[in-house]
């Protein structure tokens, strides 16, 4: 309580003038992903350094979002986790809802929810204070995000090119993440590195 | 100087002290719908679907008129009245979110066109901004009937048409419509008034026909649109850009903007964030512009100069004359003269007295001591200047509109102020020992490197407090230091920091010192607990700050953070020299009670996107104004209004935390000779409250090179407005308006 009372209040009052004036800055494809460090349903922690050398799929959500809710019922978001995790991809779902607000669960109700609708995340990260939510710039549910077993972001953006919520968009969409996939698989660049993420707002 | 600024001191007592009760909050205006609902009885004339009814909108489609004939075009109108605080979205929704659909289903030959777009407005929601309607969302769609079709024949017309409305959570929602049109003429009934007005107000809601040709520059990590002012109104108030299509801008990004006149001739400078996708999407979109005359909106196309870099146009400020003519050594030395008067200015003078004091107890110790004291001391001021003018400068390239003393439109800043100056005045009142480092007070205990460290943290301190007070020369010189590049900017501040440093500097480094200084004695006790007062009006000057910024909720925080800190430091204090666990137990009370104060504080943070609205109107004038002068909100318009009379203006920018404004107003404009002159010369007096964030008053301030307050500007009938020093006296208003 000597000098760093005066030193911790000017750094915390400058800090915190920082926090409140500015946006963090924008992740970028084709270079490295924000780093993360998240809690899945179970207490695990996941973090995107200890995924170095394999793929990883973000996906934001929130299950009562129409948006959501169209790519559930329609068994689209499900096949492509499959597909995902058969390629060998680690799919993190991320709930970045805030307390009281719409879509946030417990870690119990997140689990229900992937069984009732037979999803197959390799996880599911709880976000509610949105730290991770904001490192990526996740603005919409679904958002979503692509980085290569490099660490790399290769892809961000929507879950295809359909903004609705009506389920018989699905088919006959061009759907992003399963083009972005092959072109990895092919070794060649991601042709669509960038699109319009759609949905409803991610509830910070 | 030192009797005036005693006199200052004084006077930032009683107002630390009084204006508690002045602190008002403005509840907030109720909202208010332009036109009711459309009802039955307002068709007559009109060819109206049934209306749809969905839990958040009440939707109908509308024709102009019930009659058509072959060859001819109408308007329908799907008009969507919106649940209050929901919203439906524009054509790019922003970041979230959807835009309505029309699917029509029309006899052979009949064409519908596409949606034409009201001009939207930007809707928060947490972090994000989406683009869309409130309340009422009329979209307009003409229907060309051919000319071939048989007079006679109605023409049944259905729309399936689905949208998305949301508050925070969303809905998708849908309806089915309905309506015929007659093609016999011998049918018509005219249109009702009702139905009239509300096609009448939806075509004003449309963008301008027309395309302005714009400019867009991409940079790495700004956008740069410039609009011809020829396109513009006079005397703009506001614009929002609104780009086409998703990824060029980022939505939520403010947009700063200013008129200047380059090469290329007058224009309005626009900066933009860019989106994810800034180098691919066309650059066109809408420009929402307001003015005295209402609002406009244009259509923008900046494509064909897309790639265009000009270098950096010699800019004048279209708004005011005498920007920006300083040049780097005038603002440097500016800067230093500045720095220096801050010395006597009443934000830093308890502090340097405090110093004063610890320099006397010193008298005794060796030169090489004093002169690293000094040494450390200003390393803490210039340490404070260059962290605060990176920030500030960091801040702005990142598109904030912030100026000298952002930090206090923080009211987590104010808080923590608050904090540290009751912690400081309990420390000097005796209730604490905080120890020898703190104020430098040489108490006995601590070795000579503690005293250099807490130098320094006195210097930091001392800039710390300086930023509610502006000092002459200081404007001008910080103005400068905004329009050029960081290392010339980054300069300035410096030497800014650099004479505020220099007289204690000086003073310590000075041979002869000790011999001239007074003999320690009990009289240093005596006054350093007696300037234990300044610190604790300090504090309530700060709460009264808060409470102007977040109203009363925000005070009872703040307070409550007190209590707890002070609470907390005392058990410390008694657990201090108690017996082995104790001393201990003290101390984790002490960082307990700092983190519920620090929690607290916290939860003012996100307080500051919300106040304008509180505080706009009322505590302005409240900012220990007298009455007898009555003032006006600022407002561009008001201003324009009063110069075209030819009517004289007087334009004070203000901001409750501006210890220097307070004064000024206190002992300058506040006095009844400066009432009168301005009642006999009927002179407008025009006031803007730059408390909280407040990018039209930090628009003006740029146009008079400025980037702080307070600046008084007096506008005579004729000829040029004639800026006034920022430390005001009866004498100088008199004379400046020219009455004295």
């Amino acid at each position: 309580m000597r000098l760093p009372a005066i030193a911790i209040a000017t750094a915390a009052a400058l800090g915190i003038a920082l926090m409140t004036g500015t946006a963090a800055a924008a992740p970028a494809v084709g270079e490295a992903a924000p780093a993360f460090t998240g809690t899945d349903t179970t207490g695990k922690t996941w973090a995107l350094a200890d995924l170095a050398g394999t793929p990883v799929i973000l996906e934001w959500t929130n299950h009562d979002c129409p948006y959501v809710v169209k790519h559930y019922q329609s068994g689209n978001m499900q096949a492509l986790q499959r597909e995902a995790a058969d390629a060998g991809y680690t799919w993190l779902s991320v709930i970045s809802s805030a307390p009281g607000k719409q879509g946030h669960v417990s870690a119990e109700q997140a689990d229900q929810l992937t069984a009732s609708r037979n999803a197959a995340p390799t996880a599911v990260l709880l976000d509610p204070q949105g730290d991770i939510g904001k490192a990526y710039g996740a603005r919409t549910t679904p958002h979503m995000f692509i980085i290569d077993a490099q660490g790399t972001l290769v892809y961000m953006g929507g879950i295809d090119d359909k903004p609705t919520t009506s389920l018989a968009d699905v088919e006959g969409a061009e759907n992003y993440v399963r083009l972005a996939m092959a072109d990895l698989a092919a070794g060649e660049p991601v042709d669509k590195p960038i699109t319009r993420p759609y949905g409803c707002s991610v509830k910070y | 100087m030192i009797r005036a600024a005693a006199q200052r001191l004084t006077i930032i007592l009683l107002l630390a002290w009084m204006p508690a009760a002045l602190a008002t909050a403005a509840p907030g205006a109720p909202q208010t719908r332009g036109e009711p609902p459309v009802d039955a009885r307002m068709l007559d004339g009109a060819a109206a679907s049934a209306p749809v009814i969905t839990d958040n909108v009440r939707a109908r489609l509308l024709a102009e008129r019930a009659v058509v004939a072959p060859g001819d075009t109408l308007d329908l109108a799907l008009v969507l009245d919106i649940r209050a605080h929901w919203h439906t979205y524009w054509r790019n929704p922003g970041d979230s979110g959807e835009p309505p659909r029309i699917r029509w289903t029309l006899p052979d030959g009949v064409v519908a066109g596409a949606i034409r777009w009201p001009l939207p407005t930007p809707i928060a929601v947490g972090p994000l901004v989406n683009y869309g309607y409130s309340d009422r969302a009329v979209h307009l769609v003409d229907i060309r009937v051919p000319a071939d079709w048989p007079v006679g024949e109605p023409i049944p017309i259905t729309a399936q048409a689905s949208w998305l409305v949301c508050e925070e959570a969303c809905i998708p929602e849908q309806g089915s419509f309905s309506l015929t049109l007659a093609t016999d003429a011998a049918a018509a009934a005219p249109p009702s008034a009702a139905v009239r007005r509300l096609f009448a107000t939806a075509r004003a809601a449309l963008p301008e026909p027309g395309v302005v040709a714009a400019r867009l520059t991409r940079g790495d990590d700004a956008l740069s649109l410039r609009v011809p002012a020829a396109a513009l109104p006079a005397s703009v108030q506001a614009v929002h850009f609104f780009p086409d299509a998703w990824g060029l801008v980022d939505h939520a990004a403010p947009q700063p903007w200013r008129l200047q006149t380059g090469a290329d001739g007058a224009h309005l400078l626009l900066e933009l964030l860019p989106g994810d996708a800034a180098a691919s999407v066309p650059a066109t979109g809408l420009l929402k512009v307001t003015s005295a005359d209402g609002v406009r909106g244009l259509r923008l196309d900046a494509t064909a100069t897309a790639a265009a870099a000009p270098g950096p146009a010699a800019t004048a400020s279209a708004a005011a004359p005498a920007a920006g003519a300083l040049g780097l050594p005038l603002a440097l030395a500016f800067a230093l003269l500045g720095g220096l008067v801050l010395n006597l200015m009443p934000c830093v003078f308890p502090v340097l007295a405090i110093k004063a004091l610890g320099l006397a107890g010193q008298g005794g110790a060796p030169f090489s001591t004093r002169a690293l004291h000094g040494l450390a001391y200003g390393a803490g001021v210039l340490g404070f200047f260059l962290a605060l003018g990176l920030l500030l400068l960091a801040l702005r390239a990142g598109g904030a509109a912030v100026g000298w003393g952002f930090q206090l439109q923080s009211p987590l800043f104010v808080t923590l102020m608050a904090y540290l100056f009751v912690v400081l005045g309990l420390s000097l009142a005796g209730a604490l020992t905080l120890g020898t480092g703190l104020m430098g007070l040489g108490q006995g205990g601590g070795g000579p490197a503690a005293g250099h460290l807490g130098a320094f943290g006195t210097g930091a301190l001392a800039a710390l407090v300086a930023a509610p007070c502006t000092a002459p020369f200081m404007g001008a010189a910080l103005g400068y230091a905004m329009t050029v590049p960081w290392p010339a900017a980054l300069a300035v501040v410096l030497a800014l920091g650099l004479g505020m440093a220099l007289p204690f500097s000086l003073l310590a480094l000075s041979p002869g010192l000790a011999a001239r200084l007074p003999r320690p004695g009990p009289w240093m006790e005596t006054l350093k607990q007696a300037l234990a007062f300044p610190m604790f009006a300090t504090a309530a000057w700060l709460l009264w700050v808060l409470a102007v910024q977040t109203g009363p909720g925000g005070l009872a925080a703040a307070l409550t953070g007190m209590l707890v800190l002070a609470f907390a430091l005392w058990v410390q204090e008694r657990a201090r020299y108690a017996r082995a666990p104790w001393p201990r137990v003290g101390v984790g009370a002490a960082v307990l009670g700092l983190g519920v104060a620090l929690w607290l504080g916290l939860g003012l943070a996100g307080r500051d996107a919300a106040a304008p609205g509180v505080t706009a109107t009322g505590t302005a004038a409240g900012a220990g104004d007298s009455a007898a002068l009555p003032a006006q909100p600022y407002s561009a318009a008001r201003l324009a209004a009063a110069r075209a009379e030819g009517r004289p203006v007087f334009v004070n920018m203000t901001a409750a935390w501006c210890i220097t404004c307070l004064v000024n107003e206190r002992v300058a404009l506040g006095r009844p000779a400066v009432a009168r002159a301005f009642a006999e010369g009927d002179i407008l007096y025009l006031k803007g409250d730059w408390t909280n964030r407040d990018a039209a008053i930090t628009e003006y301030l740029a146009a008079f090179g400025r980037n702080g307050v307070p600046i008084y500007v007096y506008y005579p009938p004729a000829g040029a407005p004639r800026v006034l020093p920022q430390v005001l006296t009866e004498g100088i208003v008199l004379t400046q308006i020219g009455a004295g």
